[in-house]
């Protein structure tokens, strides 16, 4: 089967107002066995916990029709109740043995929004969460030395700019990092410390 | 407890005072929890109870929640205590605190007895392996006790020590009243934590600690209240008004907040900021970006309030500088996105303010007079306080001049308390420059001359720092350049010569260019960019280069330079050195409980608190009361209407409040308690496990007496999911893990995520390497995204989304990015670790155990050991921030490289050779690029 350009939809989520969220995308409706087909191999259903409560068998039913069709089959859970935690549970159950990717959502706008990521990243390579996000280098400077906790990026700035480079901040001695305005013997104690550990743990 | 009361009786105890020995008896006697106020010494009993035991012999306590310097307090007097009784059985203080000393070194440590003080983290793990069996223990000895609330490590730990071992002792701990009256009956709650029945408070206000205190000669205590100067007045006025600014911020864009603490009285309270984010913690990954600055923001301006009274003017607008140059918005952006309390006037006034007291631009008419129309000159104004200092201290030396002390047991020195460690730089050397003047040949300053003798200045002290102050300048200058061009470009067209005076900023359209009236007048102070936010107005750099003259050490300074060594950094190895030639006068940070060792040490006859701390005066009771025949004479110094008095009478009096509060809940408290508490396990539930009638779908008919087993990693200790766990009767088997974080059974591997390392691990790309391996390994990889138990469910943002897929891939279309690539991954969503605790029972319904042996050595090379595995977090963290580290190259580093200073000065030869070229050269320029060009 060859993809679609839209997204298809199930006559059976007609009237589902998270159709009117499915905005930058377009969508038709079609004699799937899912709620949603966002792909070639990638499928949704939905369901509302409200509903579920009312009908627990309504989803198991679903669920049978689908098979072991497509690849990932994602699960878009709307929650809409407040007790929700026994629900979830049974769920995630569900989830493992049925082999349903489980997706959380708290409107119907964040329900159409997921089906619209799913179905516009269809090709996209992961490259966005595979490594680390290229960043300007004063950022990536300010992200290094706030990591050790209560560094902020005052401080950052204030160390950098004082020894000229990463390197001579790292190397230098903690009376000499004590000398500058807002680095008090606490926040010195833990920076100089965390750059001087050792990464592994010898036994 | 094997100690009875014969063998006690050699011990010699260091309790003088009528209280210390009452409380020492009680804790004896029975198992309690002690609420004492602080600066009474509640390291002091402790130390003695462990003493009393130690010097027994045969026991085997463990310490829990004492901190590093704790340790090193308690190691210190056991070992003191030992040799006063020559008890020979005493053995002192073992601390085991990582997880360098090996699992062998540990249980023969252990085997051996005495007293131990234990990481919680590693303590929890060796209670689990039976490494250290509870039942061998006498004793647990908690500090801190009010960290012990229910999901923490340290109420995991009683947990398992009271269901295996009901007759052993357990103490608890804590000088710190006020978080015991959050919440809803909070002693009671915490009392069930802690597995007691008692509580014993102990305030200031108790009936005998009051009369061990004030039974005697009381200290004479002299208050100084000593005025603010305008400039300091309006700074802080200006700083409490962009508080309040921001707050008001806040409650608007959060109007479904409970928001009623967030006033200015609070705001002057020490840790406004931290209260605020606590009140925005339930819904802290939604909030807007706003919200998420303006808390930051109120950090800052905290910081700026304190520093305003305690750094010099130069150090102050350095700080000050350095802050507007990290927080200044770049231009062209609005007012939506910046912080707001940068538009404001009162911000004018801050920068404005603090700069006029280092030095003063032309208009005043002082330039004229010069013969420089439109030059500057320094102001340098002092500190109030330190005058009165040199004035306290001539007191002093009058004092023993004419009454010459009679040998009463302390010593002649003078003690200066102060803040922190830059203080007492600061003092140091304005007590030692304050009578170098420098050579002023300036007709100006003639009539200076004739009083040069006798008023002590710090002209010396400020003009080394402002010349310093100005050559850092020009440094910083080209620093935020570099990091800031955007900001910078904005700043550079000021100097340009072509627009000399004035204030024009780059980004403006040139018809909107904005002319100052008055031109000369504008080159002080910070003026404001084309969206009205504040810009420091560099000053002109030839009048820089005047100013830089003007402060050149003069023939005096230059002498005096010399003489005393001025590079504070030389005298910090041992700074008693610095004052061999005058030991008369000590200057000390303020340091919690070890303040007593040094009044213990010092024997001062006088003291001077040059900033106001609450728990100090108590400790000079105790000392002044412990010792019937020294007298100590306390000044106690403080700003008039300043936060730092504000903030001093608050927390005495939320001390009191919290003492008040605790009295009225202990009278009224039930005692219900079961000392066995939760965690042991009912017959009943046992059996019915063991026939576990659920035989839905076909499966299995689990009929085993085994109770169900969770594999999990040793670093996952941190949270409290094992603890709850453990508490629903799950058998938690930790292990060095590689994948995963949970294994639920041979093919059920879970990794836990907070939404914020949700959020972090997705940037960094963390978690796709974990998915790839867990994918590898296991039939079932999961992914468990763990809600705070209190924050709201939810991953949607306060604000609207757009439905466009072109913007900035947001946290859930990183998620769909996750799960595209890794169809297998199965997401479990929980709202709490208590919500977590259940699924996983659930998830385990049916399935094999798994094992843990198996378990750990998955993902592991051949031949390489599961124990060589441990990291250290947050060097590792910092690894994968740099630029160029993806995980591979971070795991071949961490393997290669020791530490983050080796790498820093590696070669970039060294770097390529282990991360290949384009990465390497990568990380070295991260290092090695100077932020100066």
């Amino acid at each position: 089967r060859s993809a679609p350009s839209a997204i298809l939809v199930s006559p059976r989520q007609k009237g589902n107002p998270i159709l009117t969220h499915i905005r930058s995308l377009p969508w038709e409706y079609s004699e799937i066995p899912a709620d949603y087909l966002l792909g070639t191999t990638t499928c949704a259903l939905f369901l509302s916990l409200k509903y579920h409560r009312l009908h627990p068998e309504y989803i198991y039913s679903r669920i049978r029709a689908l098979a072991h069709k497509y690849l990932l089959r994602v699960l878009l859970v709307m929650v809409d109740i407040d007790n929700h935690e026994a629900s979830l549970n049974e769920l995630a159950k569900t989830g493992l043995i049925n082999d349903l990717t489980l997706m959380l959502c708290w409107s119907a706008a964040e329900a159409g929004r997921y089906l619209e990521l799913y179905k516009g990243m269809e090709h996209a390579t992961p490259t966005a969460i595979k490594s680390h996000a290229a960043a300007s280098y004063a950022e990536s400077l300010v992200e290094f030395v706030t990591t050790p906790r209560s560094v902020n990026k005052t401080d950052a700035v204030a160390l950098v700019g004082a020894f000229g480079s990463v390197r001579a901040a790292v190397n230098a001695r903690p009376e000499e990092i004590g000398l500058i305005a807002g680095w008090g013997e606490k926040k010195v104690q833990r920076w100089t410390s965390t750059v001087g550990e050792k990464f592994r743990v010898r036994k | 407890m094997s100690a009875d009361s014969n063998e006690r009786l050699p011990v010699k105890l260091s309790l003088p005072l009528a209280y210390q020995q009452d409380l020492f008896h009680e804790l004896r006697s029975e198992d309690e929890l002690v609420v004492l106020a602080r600066g009474l010494g509640l390291l002091r009993i402790v130390t003695n109870l462990l003493h009393s035991y130690d010097a027994a012999g045969g026991n085997l306590i463990v310490v829990v929640g004492a901190t590093d310097r704790e340790n090193g307090w308690i190691g210190e007097a056991l070992a003191e205590n030992a040799a006063i009784s020559a008890s020979p059985l005493a053995r002192g203080l073992s601390v085991v605190n990582t997880d360098v000393m090996t699992v062998g070194t540990r249980e023969k440590m252990y085997a051996r007895g005495g007293i131990f003080s234990v990481t919680s983290r590693i303590l929890v793990v060796d209670l689990l392996t039976s490494l250290l069996d509870p039942e061998m223990l006498t004793g647990v000895v908690v500090l801190h006790a009010e960290r012990v609330v229910a999901t923490s490590l340290e109420a995991f730990i009683l947990r398992i020590y009271r269901e295996r071992n009901k007759i052993g002792f357990l103490k608890a701990f804590s000088d710190n009243p006020e978080p015991f009256t959050t919440g809803f009956s909070p002693l009671a709650t915490m009392m069930r934590n802690l597995f007691l029945r008692k509580p014993s408070l102990w305030p200031r206000f108790h009936l005998t600690v009051a009369q061990s205190l004030e039974g005697q000669r009381k200290a004479e205590v002299i208050e100084l209240e000593i005025p603010m100067t305008d400039a300091m007045r309006d700074i802080q006025n200006a700083v409490l008004e962009c508080v309040e600014v921001s707050m008001k911020e806040l409650k608007r864009a959060n109007t479904g907040l409970e928001m009623d603490d967030w006033n200015m009285d609070s705001a002057l309270h020490k840790s406004f900021d931290v209260i605020v984010r606590r009140q925005l913690d339930p819904v802290w990954h939604r909030v807007s970006w706003k919200t998420k600055q303006i808390v930051n923001d109120l950090t800052i301006l905290r910081g700026i309030l304190q520093s305003v009274l305690s750094f010099d003017a130069v150090s102050l607008r350095r700080y000050l500088e350095t802050i507007l140059a990290t927080n200044a918005p770049p231009p062209g952006s609005n007012r939506q996105n910046q912080s707001p309390w940068l538009f404001l006037d009162a911000a004018h006034t801050i920068f404005d303010t603090a700069k006029r007291r280092v030095y003063t631009g032309t208009g005043d008419g002082k330039g004229v007079q010069h013969g420089l129309p439109d030059g500057l000159r320094p102001a340098l104004e002092e500190q109030p306080k330190w005058a009165h200092l040199a004035e306290v201290l001539e007191e002093i030396e009058r004092d023993i001049y004419f009454n010459p002390p009679i040998y009463d047991g302390s010593n002649g020195t003078t003690l200066v308390m102060c803040g922190d460690e830059s203080t007492c730089r600061q003092l140091r050397e304005y007590l030692q420059t304050m009578h170098v003047y420098p050579d002023d040949q300036n007709e100006g300053n003639d009539e200076r001359e004739s009083t040069l003798d006798t008023k002590p200045s710090a002209t010396y002290m400020m003009r080394r720092k402002l010349r310093n102050y100005l050559r850092w300048k020009k440094d910083f200058a080209k620093v935020s350049a570099s990091l800031f061009a955007e900001n910078q470009k904005a700043l550079n067209s000021s100097t340009d010569p072509r627009w000399g005076n004035e204030s024009y900023r780059g980004k403006a359209p040139p018809n909107k260019r904005r002319r100052v009236r008055g031109g000369s007048a504008t080159v002080s102070g910070p003026s404001r960019t084309a969206n009205g936010s504040i810009q420091i107005t560099e000053d002109q750099a030839s009048h820089v280069a005047e100013l830089l003259a003007e402060v050149q050490p003069t023939e005096a300074e230059t002498k005096q330079k010399h003489e005393i060594a001025m590079d504070p950094l030389e005298d910090m190895e041992d700074y008693y050195e610095l004052f061999e030639v005058n030991d008369l006068v000590i200057v000390h940070p303020y340091d919690g409980d070890m303040d007593e060792y040094i009044l213990e040490e010092l024997k001062p006859r006088y003291i001077i608190m040059y900033e106001p701390d609450a728990a100090f005066p108590r400790r000079v009771e105790v000392y002044r009361s412990s010792h019937s025949d020294r007298n100590v004479r306390v000044y106690f110094m403080f700003y008039a209407g300043s936060v730092e008095e504000q903030r001093y009478l608050s927390a005495v009096r939320k001390e009191k409040d919290a003492f008040t509060k605790l009295i009225k809940e202990k009278g009224a408290m039930s005692v219900t308690l079961t000392l066995d508490g939760k965690g042991v396990e009912d017959p009943q539930e046992k059996f019915l496990r063991t026939v576990n009638t659920r035989i839905a779908g076909g499966g299995r008919l689990a009929a085993t007496a085994e109770p169900p087993r969770i594999v999990v990693d040793i670093r996952e200790f941190r949270s409290s999911l094992p603890s709850l766990l453990h508490g629903r009767n799950v058998v938690v088997v930790p292990c060095m893990l590689t994948v995963g974080d949970y294994i639920l059974s041979p093919n059920i591997c879970v990794e836990r995520k907070s939404v914020k390392d949700l959020i972090s691990s997705l940037k960094d790309g963390r978690l796709y390497h974990q998915a790839e391996t867990m994918q590898l390994h296991y039939k079932n990889p999961m992914l468990l995204i763990e809600f705070d138990q209190n924050k709201s469910f939810t991953l949607e943002p306060f604000a609207d989304m757009s439905g466009n897929t072109t913007s900035p891939p947001d946290l859930q279309s990183k998620l769909v990015l996750l799960t595209l690539a890794f169809p297998r991954l199965k997401i479990i969503w929980s709202s709490s670790p208590y919500q977590t605790a259940e699924i996983f029972e659930e998830l385990k319904k049916n399935q094999h155990e798994p094992d843990p042996v198996k378990a750990a050595s998955v993902g592991l090379e051949e031949g390489e050991d599961p124990t060589g595995q441990t990291f250290n977090q947050t060097p590792l963290e910092m690894l994968r921030k740099i630029p160029g580290v993806s995980e591979g190259a971070a795991r071949r580093l961490v393997l290669e490289v020791g530490s983050l200073v080796e790498l820093s000065n590696l070669e970039v030869e060294e770097v390529n050779a282990l991360i290949g070229g384009e990465a390497g050269r990568q990380v070295w320029r991260f290092f090695n690029r100077s932020v100066f060009d």
